[in-house]
């Protein structure tokens, strides 16, 4: 089923093109939420919300853009939602809460190699060292940064899910890596790792 | 050389133009410091790579969808839930509270006057628990 014929069929409230649109795009929503909150259960939530706002949404796409950019922007817009609204619960949260989600994160990655238990423990901290980094980034600069490192975009399609012109993503993506690097020099420097 | 420090990243990342790379490499060549940042820094970045794609559970469509037939059953209770709680709620903390105050209001009324004869009884009790009028006690204390 293409696209177009994908988008006709949900209009009319096709069951089967949801289905397949959901198994065609679940992959692509996914990593893209997971870049952004760097955790898997989080990134899978945020995932399902997007597909039920498409269902719900769906007669309101207008067809001058792509499907996958209409994605992408929902992805990036629910998961910023979701920063935002984990930051201002975040004094509310409890302490098992925050190591729950920590050793989600750490069986991610064991689960990836569970043969060295010393590699996966250098990843680990890396992980982490990486994942703050990123989202100590300003908000537009991460959500370039992700999209161009976990979905490989091109800069013009990401200016098309920012909405900004190319130079404004090069930019972006000129000061996201900047800061990266300021950041992970200070840790360097400390010996996080 | 605190330039080409700065453009390490880019370096790793390829972004540098052809001259600019040859000179970065040469100076990774004779500064071990940024040869070892450089290394750490590869190792930290390549992480992204191995988080690319992560798999998706198996059961993500079946979640989703009892996922959107729960948010549409609950739509349909939400049509109640204004009703309940603009109208209902407030209706009912108001009886309450005129309840409320009206019963205050009778609790802390005095008993009203009975309609006996009450100057005529006075005098019966009075004379009955005044014995001194009677028997006074200088009379008893001299027998």
């Amino acid at each position: 089923m293409s696209e177009t014929e994908i988008i006709q069929k949900l209009q009319k409230g096709n069951e089967q093109a949801f289905r397949e649109l959901v198994e065609n795009y679940k992959k692509m929503v996914v990593n893209t939420c997971f870049g952004m909150v760097h955790n898997t259960e989080d990134a899978e939530d945020i995932a399902q919300e997007v597909f039920i706002e498409v269902f719900r949404s769906i007669n309101n796409f207008r067809a001058d853009s792509k499907l996958s950019t209409w994605l992408y922007r929902m992805a990036v817009n629910r998961s910023l939602n979701f920063i935002r609204d984990h930051k201002r619960n975040k004094w509310f949260q409890s302490f098992e809460d925050s190591v729950r989600s920590k050793n989600a994160l750490h069986e991610n990655l064991i689960n990836r190699n569970t043969d060295h238990p010393e590699y996966i423990l250098e990843n680990t901290q890396r992980a982490t060292l990486l994942h703050e980094a990123i989202d100590s980034l300003a908000e537009n600069q991460k959500v370039a940064f992700t999209l161009s490192k976990y979905e490989e975009l091109s800069y013009q399609e990401i200016s098309k899910v920012m909405d900004v012109s190319v130079s404004s993503v090069e930019s972006l993506l000129h000061r996201a890596k900047k800061n990266l690097q300021k950041k992970l020099y200070v840790c360097y420097k400390k010996k996080c790792i | 050389m605190q330039t080409l420090h700065n453009k390490l990243i880019f370096f790793l990342e390829g972004d540098l133009p052809e001259k600019e790379m040859e000179l970065v490499k040469n100076h990774l060549l004779e500064c071990s410091t940024c040869a070892a940042f450089v290394e750490e820094m590869k190792k930290t970045l390549g992480i992204l790579e191995a988080e690319r794609s992560p798999a998706v559970n198996p059961f993500f469509y079946t979640r989703l969808k009892a996922k959107l037939e729960n948010k549409e059953s609950e739509s349909k209770q939400v049509f109640w839930k204004p009703v309940l709680v603009r109208v209902l709620q407030p209706a009912i903390f108001s009886i309450l509270l005129m309840i409320g105050i009206y019963a205050g209001i009778k609790i802390g009324q005095p008993a009203p006057a009975q309609s006996i004869n009450i100057s005529a009884a006075n005098i019966d009790i009075i004379s009955f628990l005044n014995e001194m009028d009677s028997e006074s006690i200088e009379g008893f204390l001299m027998e």
